[in-house]
């Protein structure tokens, strides 16, 4: 059924405009340098080396490139995650030992699509099916924390290296904390209706065909991008004003490596903060430029994508208290741990 | 066909999903049911794990994204 509909939706959209977007997407990439310095010193006559021609150069540049990247890397995602369901995760996942488990679900945390409303749903659909509590709280860690809008940005804004970096702790983050509150045992502190439930039958659902692949990259596309771009721009517009009004390491008294509370802090400021990466990200990249310690600010930013009060008042509906406690606390020591890392290594 | 549920705990996406499948129900002048439904049990009961999702007399057609208005006629199956 759904293969027509990827068809019907493929005819209005002629195939050789279609041709057309990768090259015209190359172009304007190239183009995008020289149009904002034509945009901030012919259009707007700017000064060249005032703080705001630096404000208005940055923002006029990087406003559409993180922008394109951003919706190039989310296509491709939109088509990967055609291969990750939640089905596939918990058939996977449900009976495995705990630290194996722990590892395989932080993986498939960071590749299915996953919205935070679907928290409760899956959590119960995880755990009724057999997958041990931390290990179900692996994938509910890693799932929002390492997404891919994140990943995209962070690749975009800092090079791989530190993408990497990001993918790499926040993985470690999801396994620990997951199988640390598997080994504490606290299964009696989720909500007892979460265990009357009877374990439902897995959905079935048929292999998507490639143009249903493609269709779910531009889905990923227009849902994603759609929403996140405003958070972006307003992001990138707070990032343009530091970078040009800022002085160069002002932040490091601050927020420099040698100042032990900042990472205690970032964490402190960034867990009741709601905000997604695409608003973050930006503010990151301007805080890191002006020096702030890389692990201050990538603990700043895990704290506010991965840990919010929105999530954690829905994920109260099926965790007690005291589970809810446990959770932030240990996932929240875990970026405390990262943070300080990072600034006593890079 | 007599019932389609749309199915999420509330969220934006989900009223989004239950407007866009309204509308094609009401344009197409289709006489139908379209409930949205927000308890967790049915959710389970029907299987589903990411949300927004749709259910027709009780079997889920689609789940885990917003349907687009063009291709919801086909999930109905009344093309």
């Amino acid at each position: 059924m759904t293969a027509v509909v990827a068809h019907a939706g493929d005819v209005r959209r002629p195939v050789r405009f279609r041709r057309l977007i990768i090259p015209a997407f190359a172009v304007a990439y190239i183009a995008l340098a020289p149009a904002a310095s034509f945009i901030t010193y012919s259009i707007f006559h700017l000064t060249r080396g005032t703080r705001l021609a630096l404000a208005v150069e940055f923002f006029t540049f990087e406003t559409p490139k993180v922008l394109m990247l951003l919706t190039a890397v989310v296509f491709i995602v939109g088509i990967l995650r055609s291969y990750f369901t939640p089905e596939r995760a918990r058939q996977l996942l449900a009976g495995r030992r705990e630290f194996s488990g722990n590892v395989v679900a932080a993986l498939f945390g960071v590749a299915t699509p996953f919205c935070s409303c679907s928290a409760v749903p899956l959590f119960i659909g995880f755990v009724t099916a057999g997958v041990p509590l931390g290990v179900t709280l692996s994938f509910l860690i890693s799932a929002p924390m390492v997404n891919e809008v994140a990943l995209a940005l962070l690749l975009v804004m800092f090079g791989w290296k530190v993408a990497l970096l990001y993918l790499a702790t926040g993985l470690v983050i999801a396994i620990l904390s997951g199988w640390i509150i598997g080994r504490l045992k606290l299964e009696n502190h989720v909500e007892e209706w979460v265990w009357k439930i009877p374990a439902s039958a897995a959905l079935e659902s048929a292999t998507p065909s490639w143009p249903d692949r493609l269709a779910g990259g531009r889905a990923a596309v227009r849902e994603i991008v759609g929403k996140v771009w405003p958070y972006v721009v307003v992001g990138i517009a707070v990032g343009s004003a530091i970078h040009g009004y800022v002085p160069t390491d002002f932040l490091a008294r601050f927020m420099g490596r040698e100042v032990w509370w900042a990472v205690p802090l970032a964490v402190l400021l960034g867990v009741p903060m709601y905000a997604n990466a695409a608003g973050v990200t930006p503010v990151v990249q301007a805080l890191l430029g002006k020096g702030a310690a890389l692990g201050t600010v990538l603990a700043f930013m895990m704290a506010v994508v991965g840990l919010s009060l929105p999530e954690t008042i829905i994920l109260r509906k099926v965790l007690r208290p005291v589970l809810i406690g446990v959770f932030v606390g240990v996932v929240a020591t875990g970026i405390l741990i990262v943070g300080y890392l990072f600034n006593a290594v890079l | 066909m007599q019932k389609i549920e749309i199915l999420g705990p509330g969220c934006a996406r989900c009223k989004e999903t239950y407007r866009v499948v309204r509308h094609v129900v009401e344009d197409a002048g289709i006489n139908i049911e379209v409930v949205k439904e927000e308890s967790i049990e049915r959710m389970m009961a029907l299987g589903l794990m990411a949300t927004p999702g749709i259910a027709i007399d009780g079997k889920v057609v689609l789940n885990g994204r917003i349907p687009k208005a063009e291709e919801v006629p086909a999930l109905l199956g009344v093309v």
